[in-house]
């Protein structure tokens, strides 16, 4: 019996790295998924490698940060499943979708607007398309992705780290409002963490092995452990709360 | 299979409360536990309803705040088990003896220095005990108890030092002992109805400042502490997880 048993989970950005490991630590748990991202095959393929290993799961293509879209991803998933359990608001523009590094005085306008649009306003979106449904079901997980750049200051990709932050008070405001309808909304802040091997140099993700408490690099499966907990009931009276899993570095 | 199959943990002040129901579900995942309490006869209890569960546990006579008794409660548990995986640092002064709610003036010198003896370096002792054992295993966990009250800087004074204490003695240490792979996280709970012979109307008091709006009970906290004693949680280290229904956001 697994600790996620028949819960339907949507995980954005799905398809690769760190949210296909999400993907398959919450059917290994008995979930339902939904693999939710920009590029269509990979979330197929995704999903189709669920269903070969005798799981559930729907593939939706989806822009985070499309009001439209966000809308059509929990109305997909409301259609085949019925009902949605658990969002984990992974999608962002970090590694595979790449960002411009820069000072601030040198970033251009448009960089900025870009992955603030993806890495906040799209798990905005997310939460305002799944709320109506988990507060009328009077039960809900919710999970955003920070990142322990926002608690080391991170310089020259001032985006990436003012979205990531924000994230963390978007968690803190819908987990009051939400609250009393049986929703929690958790943040895990993970390290660098080598999720997509290819698009990187391995000397990209070994540089920050020094500064942890346990030197080696982080790999996806190092947050699959938290995403399981915060998606299961044993998380129920925990809210609001930012978790950082990076072996020791940054420290909440 | 259980998530915690094979381990041996120590939880102090595992005779009630919130201890005892670390002790059954760390139990119930298959861990072997060590009831290391002040209170002989309720450790033997807890001992007993673990065992009724078909779990396996021992209990230790333990005063974390003495450092004979702790380095005895670990080789106490070495003997008998061979090993220590986790250690649960529970114990400390709250509510049972009651401790003084009041203004600085009115807190005995005493009693300031009896929490921190037990809450304090009670945590340091236990820690300081297991230590040698976990590093030559190149494996632990480590969970300690802080407090919401962190946070919230709500009273009582010499209490909620004591827990800021452990919040910063949890960052250090696990800055320290990553090396061997050993984790040190801390749990920071809101108020607990934990002691059944207190007036329940002492925890509601808490329940409007909470985003889950409820009394807070010893279960609530058991899923964060299994989480933080399994392998899930093996490159999670040096960080405070707030379990209180939302009240402070940390």
């Amino acid at each position: 019996m697994g600790r996620l048993e028949n819960r339907v989970i949507i995980v954005t950005g799905g398809a690769a790295g760190i949210g296909r490991a999400y993907i398959e630590g919450f059917v290994a748990e008995g979930a339902k998924v939904v693999v939710a991202d920009i590029d269509p095959e990979g979330a197929a393929l995704a999903a189709a490698e669920v269903l070969a290993g005798g799981g559930e799961a729907l593939a939706v293509v989806v822009d985070v940060s499309d009001p439209d879209q966000t809308e059509a991803m929990v109305a997909m998933t409301l259609e085949k499943f019925g009902r949605i359990d658990g969002l984990v608001n992974n999608a962002a523009i970090a590694i595979r979708v790449k960002h411009v590094n820069a000072p601030v005085e040198e970033l251009p306008v448009e960089e900025w607007d870009r992955v603030i649009a993806v890495n906040l306003r799209g798990p905005f979106l997310c939460c305002r398309a799944v709320l109506p449904h988990m507060k009328s079901r009077g039960y809900g997980k919710i999970i955003n992705i920070a990142s322990g750049t926002f608690f080391k200051g991170t310089p020259f990709i001032s985006n990436y780290v003012a979205s990531k932050g924000g994230v963390i008070g978007l968690t803190r405001t819908l987990a009051r409002e939400a609250g009393p309808s049986g929703i929690t909304v958790n943040c895990i802040a993970p390290g660098l963490t080598a999720s997509e091997t290819e698009e990187m140099p391995a000397s990209h993700y070994e540089a920050r092995v020094p500064d942890r408490a346990i030197k080696r690099v982080e790999v996806p499966e190092d947050l699959v452990g938290a995403a399981i907990f915060f998606m299961s009931k044993d998380s129920d009276f925990m809210t609001g709360q930012t978790i950082i899993i990076d072996g020791g570095v940054a420290i909440n | 299979m259980g998530r915690l199959d094979g381990r041996v943990i120590i939880v102090t002040g595992g005779g009630q409360g919130i201890g005892r129901a670390f002790a059954l579900r760390f139990a119930t995942e298959g861990a072997k536990v060590a009831i290391a309490d002040i209170n002989g006869p309720a450790a033997e209890s807890v001992a007993v309803e673990v065992g009724e569960a078909g779990g396996e546990a021992m209990t230790v006579l333990t005063d974390v705040a003495d450092e004979e008794s702790t380095t005895q409660m670990a080789r106490a548990v070495i003997g008998r088990w061979g090993r220590i995986d986790g250690l649960m640092n529970n114990a400390a002064m709250f509510q049972r003896p009651q401790i003084t709610d009041g203004p600085i003036e009115d807190i005995p010198v005493e009693e300031w220095d009896r929490v921190m003896a037990v809450n304090l370096k009670g945590p340091f002792l236990c820690c300081r005990a297991v230590m040698r054992q976990m590093k030559r295993q190149m494996y632990g966990k480590i969970v300690n108890i802080s407090s919401g009250t962190v946070f919230s800087g709500r009273s009582i004074l010499h209490y909620v030092t004591s827990k800021g204490g452990v919040t910063a003695f949890t960052r250090v240490l696990a800055k320290q002992s990553g090396d061997w792979n050993i984790t040190v996280n801390s749990i920071a709970p809101g108020l607990t109805a934990s002691d059944p012979e207190r007036d329940p109307r002492a925890y509601e008091g808490r329940v409007a400042a909470r985003a889950l709006p409820r009394v807070q009970e010893p279960n609530d906290l058991v899923g964060a502490a299994v989480f933080l004693m399994a392998s899930e949680s093996d490159f999670m280290t040096g960080q405070t997880m707030v379990v209180d229904g939302g009240a402070v956001m940390h």
